[in-house]
């Protein structure tokens, strides 16, 4: 048959993101038991949440502050031209705080900090050191990956609190310096058009996205396989991994809830 | 204190010397585009057929990726706008002119280069890094080929046609993902939400430009961090990570200049 090779790849490829949507699968509910009762390595946990929380908080707050400034830029002149400046920290603010805000952070801390962990477990891996865990009888899963998933959890969230404030701002400054918008309008906008619940809900995305994330990057990191080569090769598919499961979740989130 | 002055003054030279680094790199870029179009050192630059295997791997392979990500998030888009006119005037006359239009000038081709950047960025700079670390690019050099003709050049044509070509595919699966969105979930008229009347010239151009531009930095960054790369596998992830995060970042600090620049030239009428 002339379509044997299409179906061919079809199937190889179908089998091949079973296999990884098992594996991650299989890792969460390792994590998951592994928290009950929950026994957690406490300098394990605190170094990973200063290494990818605090150390993050610079490539967040900029691409956070730019995220902003964008919106106001896009949304600024159609808004001026109606003469309703009134709207643009509406438009501007809704944007960043329901979508953009969550969705480019996440996608940041992937390339930051699950490219990172992927990195470095894919590295233990490669030079055998779960295996020297193993044999001394330590849970790698306990020891290594329960404090990096939960570390990403928390850091997300709280990156993404920090960067939609900065986001905010640099709406208000590319609002003043490029579009003639007074900080006193831009503000009253804000607090006149944006609820609690337009916050809470780019809040709550970004645990769904950490958890994606940190889950992904755990499961490449630790499933590579052969040298130098594996090693990029997992870190890749961890980010794509990654970026796919954010816009995934992103819809269900927002269709759902609404 | 003067330790903490060392420090800064050290990160300050390194992030210098890592930016002209990366300059020199744009640039031999540049030049060994000019070396393959002026046939000089004929058979010494790329092998036959790398820009076809390059073209594929960019472009073909992240097709699927793209169209996936980018359809979802046009839904979740135009779902979001119009459940906000929802609560304030229920007009959806709107929302699709003006979707279509900021889609062509930012979502569609930033969105696309911000995947790219994930998906071509990490590939680029764990290939070429993983070479580094085998010491396949000093072979390279030994035998008198130029790394960045070899192994860049190509990456980077490559990137510049796909990011264009991806970008339009985005923008359209955007547009009809969120046309059906709108129509299914709030009632919205196709007719009504299929209007290009906002659409003008400068917006299309605002679309090539920018997906030129990313589409050009993509590689550049993520070859430079590959050709960086020390030491064996932790330096391969390293380099595969540095890449992520700076064509990522490039993306975003280009779309802002880009889009500040074409506010200035149009006169606050974007």
């Amino acid at each position: 048959m002339i379509l044997d090779p299409v179906f061919e790849a079809l199937g190889a490829a179908a089998l091949r993101i079973a296999q990884e949507v098992g594996g991650i699968v299989v890792m969460t509910a390792q994590v998951v038991r592994a928290l009950v009762p929950p026994r957690i390595d406490r300098r394990e946990l605190v170094k990973q949440l200063y290494k990818m929380g605090n150390r993050s908080v610079p490539i967040v707050v900029l691409t956070a502050f730019f995220a902003g400034g964008l919106m106001t830029l896009q949304t600024g002149p159609f808004v001026k031209k109606l003469g309703a400046t009134a709207l643009a920290g509406w438009g501007a603010g809704y944007a960043v705080l329901r979508e953009i805000g969550p969705i480019l952070i996440a996608l940041m801390f992937s390339g930051r900090v699950g490219a990172n962990n992927t990195a470095e477990l894919a590295t233990m891996t490669v030079t055998e050191q779960l295996d020297g865990l193993r044999a001394l009888a330590i849970d790698p899963v306990r020891f290594l990956i329960v404090p990096r998933v939960i570390a990403m959890l928390v850091m997300l969230v709280a990156l993404t609190v920090i960067g939609d404030l900065v986001a905010l701002t640099g709406a208000s400054v590319v609002g003043r310096a490029m579009l003639d918008i007074e900080w006193s309008t831009m503000f009253h906008s804000f607090a006149d058009n944006l609820r609690p619940y337009d916050f809470l809900h780019g809040v709550y995305k970004s645990i769904a996205f950490g958890g994606a994330i940190a889950v992904s990057s755990c499961y490449f990191g630790v499933t590579v396989r052969g040298g130098a080569v594996g090693v990029g090769r997992a870190v890749n598919a961890a980010v794509v991994a990654a970026a796919t499961s954010i816009m995934l979740l992103d819809f269900f989130l927002t269709y759902l809830t609404g | 204190m003067s330790q903490r002055i060392a420090n800064i003054g050290e990160a300050v030279v390194s992030a210098a010397r890592a930016a002209a680094e990366l300059w020199m790199v744009y640039i031999s870029t540049l030049a060994g585009i000019w070396r393959a179009i002026t046939r000089r050192k004929a058979g010494r630059g790329r092998p036959k057929g790398e820009l076809v295997r390059q073209l594929h791997a960019i472009g073909n392979r992240s097709l699927i990726f793209i169209v996936v990500t980018l359809g979802f998030i046009g839904m979740v888009m135009t779902y979001e706008a119009c459940l906000q006119l929802s609560r304030v005037t229920g007009d959806y006359s709107q929302v699709g002119p003006q979707y279509i239009r900021l889609v062509i000038s930012d979502f569609g081709p930033t969105l696309t280069a911000m995947m790219l950047a994930t998906r071509v960025g990490a590939g680029i700079a764990a290939e070429i890094g993983s070479m580094k670390v085998t010491e396949q690019v000093d072979a390279l050099r030994m035998s008198g080929v130029l790394p960045i003709d070899y192994l860049i050049v190509p990456r980077f044509i490559a990137s510049v046609v796909m990011t264009l070509l991806l970008s339009t595919v985005a923008c359209l699966v955007m547009y009809g993902a969120g046309g059906l969105t709108a129509h299914y979930s709030f009632g919205v008229n196709l007719n009504l939400f299929f209007d290009v009347q906002l659409v003008r010239m400068r917006h299309v151009v605002m679309m090539i430009v920018k997906a030129v531009s990313y589409g050009a930095a993509i590689p550049v960054v993520a070859g430079f961090c590959g050709l960086r790369a020390r030491g064996s596998s932790e330096g391969v992830g390293w380099a595969t990570t540095a890449a992520v995060i700076g064509s990522s970042f490039a993306v975003i600090v280009l779309d802002f200049a880009i889009s500040a620049a074409a506010l200035f030239v149009t006169g606050g009428d974007l």
